[in-house]
């Protein structure tokens, strides 16, 4: 196969690539897609370690370490998943290469301050929406539920309010 | 034809649906990758209007399974709704459209969305993991925030159950599914417009043969979809016989949480007025079409009561979109359980199993509550044997709850 990092698939084609991955998760196990989830069971799994006593006290955290480890989870296991087929999928495209993906303009710092942030702000914001953009855009909009909707027209506002102010850290 | 089994893989084939999971995962970040979503230039274009990549692949992914499942629902191999209640969340509806607003927030400031920056950490970009690491830092705060009352109350606010569109709109769901396909097709064609605006010279190129193929394809199984309604399915005997509540358990729920059931008496008004489960409705079957199930809230779960066994759900309630339960043995069994019990009762023997003690106590709990008379307390357990204490499920948190 011919590497060229600058070649990706074409989009329509590669909507349907997901689309059938969604699909065969649904019929086959009866559960979508997600990454939130998985992430929060990280974290969870962190907070036990430093503070064994504070997760079967807090309201929020104690759901998913009710039941053995909070890393005993599909979730955790697609994550894993994914973890490897984006590794093969960037390997095999030769687009694997330790880097930092800024505008040629901004600074390093800048921009891993801003992915901080802003994964922070996506954490917050699908404890409260049950999924992201993963569980609830995609998997939550192809099943028709009717919250999911709701989550991405906001999701799309959310995002061309701010985009504006972003737009230089990408010049 | 039978719907797939889907349950067994969460169920009893536990570590095989495990496994399976992750060669999902490996798919979706395998195909995420492809589509360029491991580059945080390519996912925040949408947001800068230069490219519709974003769009693109994630409408063209949602109409794909979307349609996909309405045929083979159509075929009988798929169950669609009861897919639906098992891998979607229910909607409450303030929460999700406020989390899906920060979201937004969060992916044009990170460029990544959490599924996406997964991948981009999996292709050595330290920009997508360090978004990893804030959207671990991110839910975590979500989840701390919930001890807050006031925060709770709002992460439980607008609880609309498991809403459907083809529910909102009240025609099938193969309707909704070809609607979603044409409105696809045509924001890919605005999207091609806007990009010729908007793109300039890093515009993707888009050439034409996959693309008209992959709108034919959308267009034409969404139809498909529709055609399948024609197909004669869902006559009543088809129907499974509908899931029975035995009075300890439906009083172990009264008591739990009465606001996540509602019970409906469909005996004779006279009878009704006398006697009932407490917080029951007094609905002759007669008077079940004024109630509008269909168009009801489906937060709660309900639960029929006739006078003796009921066979068979009125249409009316099978039309409810939540859960439906009848009560085992109708009221009489309630009277005979809650209402009327030997003088003085039999308590369980010394050394009975834990459980049935714990049983026998809360019937007579009950038993006090509804009728005045007290009995005697139960024996004490066996040795080492203290009362099982429910566990309560783990529930939501994260995607797909």
């Amino acid at each position: 196969m011919n590497r060229d990092p600058t070649r990706f698939w074409n989009p329509y084609l590669a909507g349907v690539a997901l689309g059938l991955v969604l699909l065969t998760a649904l019929v086959v196990t009866g559960k979508g897609l997600g990454a939130s989830g998985a992430s929060f069971r990280l974290g969870v799994t962190a907070v036990q370690a430093v503070a064994p006593g504070h997760v079967a006290a807090a309201p929020g955290l104690k759901g998913v370490a009710a039941s053995g480890s909070p890393l005993d989870d599909w979730l955790v296991f697609q994550m894993f998943g994914v973890l490897l087929g984006g590794f093969v999928a960037a390997y095999t495209s030769g687009r694997l290469s330790l880097e930092v993906l800024k505008g040629p303009n901004f600074s390093t710092a800048g921009r891993i301050a801003m992915a901080l942030a802003g994964g922070l702000l996506m954490g917050i914001g699908a404890k409260f929406a049950r999924g992201c953009a993963s569980g609830q855009a995609l998997t939550g909009g192809a099943l028709m539920s009717a919250g999911a909707w709701a989550f991405m027209m906001t999701f799309f506002g959310g995002g061309y309010t701010l985009a504006y102010f972003v737009k230089r850290a990408w010049r | 034809m039978t719907p797939l089994p889907f349950w067994s893989l969460m169920g009893e084939h536990r570590e095989l649906g495990l496994v399976v999971s992750v060669a999902i995962g490996f798919g979706f970040g395998f195909v995420l990758e492809r589509a360029g979503f491991g580059r945080a230039q390519k996912l925040i274009g949408q947001f800068l209007l230069s490219e519709m990549t974003v769009l693109k692949v994630m409408f063209g992914a949602v109409a794909t399974a979307m349609v996909g499942l309405v045929v083979l629902d159509g075929v009988g191999l798929v169950d669609l709704r009861a897919v639906a209640d098992s891998a979607s969340s229910p909607t409450w509806i303030w929460p999700l459209a406020i989390g899906g607003f920060v979201v937004g927030l969060g992916f044009v400031t990170s460029s990544y969305c959490p599924g996406t920056s997964v991948v981009a950490m999996a292709s050595g970009k330290l920009d997508g993991a360090a978004t990893v690491a804030g959207v671990v830092l991110g839910t975590v705060v979500g989840g701390e925030l919930l001890a807050i009352p006031a925060v709770a109350r709002f992460n439980d606010s607008g609880d609309l159950g498991h809403l459907y569109l083809y529910d909102l709109l009240g025609v099938p769901a193969a309707v909704v599914a070809l609607a979603v396909a044409l409105v696809a097709v045509a924001a890919f064609v605005g999207a091609e417009k806007i990009e010729a605006i908007f793109g300039g010279a890093a515009r993707p190129e888009s050439p034409a043969r996959p693309r008209r193929a992959v709108f034919a394809t959308l267009a034409g199984l969404g139809a498909a979809g529709v055609a399948l309604l024609a197909l004669p399915h869902g006559t009543p005997a088809a129907y499974a016989p509908p899931p029975r509540l035995d009075p300890e358990v439906l009083a172990r729920r009264l008591v739990d949480a009465p606001w996540k059931v509602r019970i409906l008496d469909l005996r004779a008004l006279e009878a009704c007025g006398v006697a009932r489960v407490p917080g029951a409705e007094c609905t002759p079957a007669a008077t079940l079409k004024d109630l509008d199930l269909g168009y009801a809230s489906s937060a709660r779960d309900l639960v029929l009561v006739g006078g003796g066994e009921l066979a068979d759900l009125p249409a009316e309630a099978r039309a409810y979109r939540g859960r439906v339960f009848v009560l085992a043995g109708g009221f009489d069994a309630w009277k005979e359980w809650a209402l009327e019990r030997p003088d003085p009762p039999e308590p369980p023997p010394p050394g009975a199993p834990a459980a049935e003690i714990a049983s026998y106590r809360f019937r007579n709990a009950v038993n006090a509550a509804l009728t005045g008379v007290n009995v005697a307390p139960p024996p004490l357990p066996a040795a080492g044997g203290a009362l099982p204490v429910k566990k309560r499920k783990a529930g939501g948190g994260g995607c797909s709850g």
